[in-house]
């Protein structure tokens, strides 16, 4: 009785939405992925060197931006969002890992199964960026213990993203969709898968402005730009607008198109990435050039206050009691 | 469900006797007049209001009381059915709340210069201590509160360290064990966290009659973890949830356990090393922690990651996904769990069984009676 009054009060768009997202965002953006990473994988088993595979690194990076946000389903399992992109990395873990099996030539990279039990750190998009575009590193030769590290980390990003995909289509789907059904213990209610994809929109919004551009920005009197992510690959800014464009994209369909105000702040929001001419945000050291990346900062907290004024009433939700307002 | 009901005396001809004599009777109360509670937990309601919830052992509704604003944790009388329900940090009032007639007893007011951090336990029948904030030096004290002299303010003490937060007597009945998160705050600036550079936080065993004999730090490159909240086993083992305000990068311990031993001096805290991208999950955050009925199992919650990590003590942990859960809580065999979509399950080994799901918002604790 309750769940049928929860569903009778939510506007019929609202579950309509639910469907569109699945359909029109996450099964082919994980789709995507998985064409990308098994690219990637095949590209560096046929030349390992780093010329040669830093065309099919962008293009799988590009389409994790297009499913990085994506917090509910399979990603939750087995901390695969960090085994692909671990970052922020302050520690240099990454980088600490990877030296440690170049140092001792590593075994695990010869097995699948084995390197699926190095590090996380040395594992995924910024293990593979070091690899390719880090100068003491990159001039390794096709059949070299490097080389086969490159592939190993490759592969091992293409069964990610092949399990991705296949535990999206065989049962994620479905789950999400069925929301509030009897024996769906994932999502209780219609109502919660609304508010996981709520959360998600926004849950992205906030890494892109708290992690992508407060890394770098540090503070006025100590700015970090080394703390960029994806610096060496001069990827810091493409991902920024990658990510709002995807998530204007989940916004749209969520919605389905019945958000105007959130849609003119994203708007709003990539043009002012675009128009940066910053790619790896170096103009944090510098006054007015600081005053770019805070302003394109301020915008990307403009479309979460138009989300939560916007989107959260016409869903009939909001972001979460305890994640906010913790103590 | 039942609503809040009055008192169960009759009124007749002889009422100023009845009076007289349920004035006799109220003390006498237990738990067993509220429905037998087997926990505590306040949520937002639907309609945005507050209330403050009697739950059974199987996660359904005993009573609902309302409350005037959100509230943070409980204290639960460990006989009597009456509750304390303190403001969010940084309140001035607790209420204590009689849980069969939903009548509020009592109001306790912080002193001037002084606020709760919205955590308190009884120490006994009588007395009732809470985490509060000397403003002016900053230090952080446990105040305590007199039952029999009507929730009167007895005293107060250091509670060892700053910006003390949960509170928990051991097993000895006679030492609390205080969670100090080291953060300074200020009332002028609300939630303001004013110390995150110099901040030590510590876990500090406090005699309440006279004050800390024994302090647990934790290793200097973990001195932003702030420790927050506790759980105890029946032999003393106290384990501690913490939140990290450092730098985001490799993930931190959230879990701590320490057990007293003979020589204070040997006793450094363990720091819980689950599988990294378990503890990656919980994004540096745990809002609570408990241990299970058996004591064997310890479940540390993040609102924020959206996940519960469950560390088994004999080895391997595992990591359940809900949405904004937070509140946790001992069960006979396992755990009793609730979260801000409504949601109240329960967690025997790796299967969560939902036990109910109602239109409000659980706020951050569950709170066990008893």
């Amino acid at each position: 009785m309750r769940h049928l009054l929860i569903a009778l009060l939510l506007p019929t768009s609202a579950l309509a939405g639910v469907d569109e997202v699945i359909d029109s965002h996450i099964l082919p953006g994980y789709a995507g992925f998985a064409a990308a990473t098994a690219a990637l994988s095949q590209s560096a088993a046929q030349d390992c060197t780093a010329p040669a595979l830093q065309p099919a690194y962008h293009a799988a990076f590009d389409a994790w931006m297009g499913v990085s946000h994506i917090t509910l389903g399979p990603i939750e399992e087995g901390g695969l969002r960090q085994q692909i992109a671990f970052w922020p990395d302050a520690k240099n873990s990454t980088g600490r890992h990877l030296g440690a099996l170049l140092a001792a030539e590593d075994s695990a990279v010869d097995r699948p199964e084995s390197f699926a039990e190095v590090s996380i750190a040395a594992r995924g998009l910024f293990a593979l960026e070091r690899m390719l575009y880090e100068a003491d590193l990159n001039g390794y030769a096709a059949g070299s213990y490097p080389c086969h590290l490159v592939q190993a980390i490759s592969a091992d990003l293409a069964a990610s993203g092949q399990s991705l995909t296949e535990g999206w289509e065989s049962e994620h789907a479905e789950t999400l969709r069925s929301a509030g059904a009897a024996g769906n213990n994932t999502y209780l209610s219609e109502r919660e898968a609304l508010q996981a994809l709520y959360t998600a929109l926004l849950t992205g919004l906030e890494f892109d402005k708290d992690a992508r551009l407060a890394q770098p920005l540090g503070s006025f009197e100590r700015p970090r730009p080394r703390r960029a992510e994806a610096r060496r690959s001069g990827r810091s800014l493409r991902n920024v607008t990658l990510s709002l464009t995807a998530l204007r994209d989940l916004a749209e369909h969520l919605t389905q198109g019945q958000s105007p105000q959130t849609r003119a702040a994203f708007d709003r929001a990539i043009t002012a990435a675009e128009k940066l001419d910053d790619p790896v945000f170096e103009g944090v050291n510098d006054p007015s050039s600081r005053l770019k990346v805070e302003i394109l900062q301020q915008s990307i907290a403009s479309v979460s206050e138009a989300i939560q004024i916007e989107i959260g009433p016409l869903l009939g939700v909001s972001a979460g009691f305890n994640a906010l307002d913790g103590d | 469900m039942r609503g809040p009901k009055n008192g169960q005396i009759k009124t007749d001809r002889r009422g100023f006797l009845t009076g007289l004599l349920a004035a006799s009777l109220a003390p006498r109360l237990t738990w067993a007049d509220a429905g037998d509670p087997a926990y505590l937990a306040a949520a937002r309601e639907a309609d945005g209001t507050f209330a403050l919830f009697g739950l059974s052992l199987n996660g359904t509704d005993l009573f609902r009381i309302p409350l005037p604003a959100r509230g943070h944790a409980a204290a639960a009388h460990p006989t009597r059915p009456e509750a304390v329900a303190f403001a969010r940090r940084p309140g001035t009032y607790a209420l204590v709340i009689n849980c069969v007639d939903g009548n509020v007893m009592h109001r306790l007011t912080a002193p001037k210069g002084r606020h709760f951090y919205g955590h308190g336990t009884f120490i006994d029948d009588d007395t009732l201590c809470c985490t509060e904030n000397d403003v002016a030096t900053g230090e952080g004290r446990i105040s305590l509160w007199s039952r029999s002299a009507g929730y009167a303010r007895i005293g107060d003490i250091p509670s060892g360290g700053i910006g003390p937060h949960d509170i928990k007597l051991m097993p000895d009945g006679k030492t609390l064990v205080v969670a100090n998160g080291g953060i300074l705050t200020h009332p002028d600036t609300g939630r303001e966290k004013l110390n995150l550079d110099t901040m030590r936080p510590n876990l500090s065993y406090v005699d309440p009659a006279s004050g800390p004999v024994e302090t647990i730090t934790l290793p200097p490159e973990l001195h932003q973890n702030s420790i927050r909240h506790l759980d105890l086993r029946a032999d003393g083992l106290v384990a501690f949830a913490m939140q990290w305000e450092g730098e985001l990068g490799a993930p931190v311990p959230l879990l701590g356990l320490h057990i007293r031993g003979p020589n204070p001096i040997d006793a450094e805290p363990i720091l819980a090393e689950p599988a990294p991208a378990d503890l990656a999950a919980l994004k540096g955050y745990a809002g609570s922690v408990s241990f299970d009925g058996t004591g064997k199992r310890i479940a540390i919650t993040s609102p924020v990651g959206g996940k519960m990590l469950v560390h088994d003590l004999e080895g391997g942990d595992w990591l359940w996904p809900r949405r904004d859960v937070c509140g946790v809580a001992s069960s006979p065999s396992g755990f009793l769990v609730t979260d801000g979509l409504g949601g109240v399950f329960r967690i025997i080994g790796e299967q969560a069984e939902n036990l109910a799901l109602a239109n409000r918002a659980w706020d951050n604790h569950l709170v066990k009676i008893g």
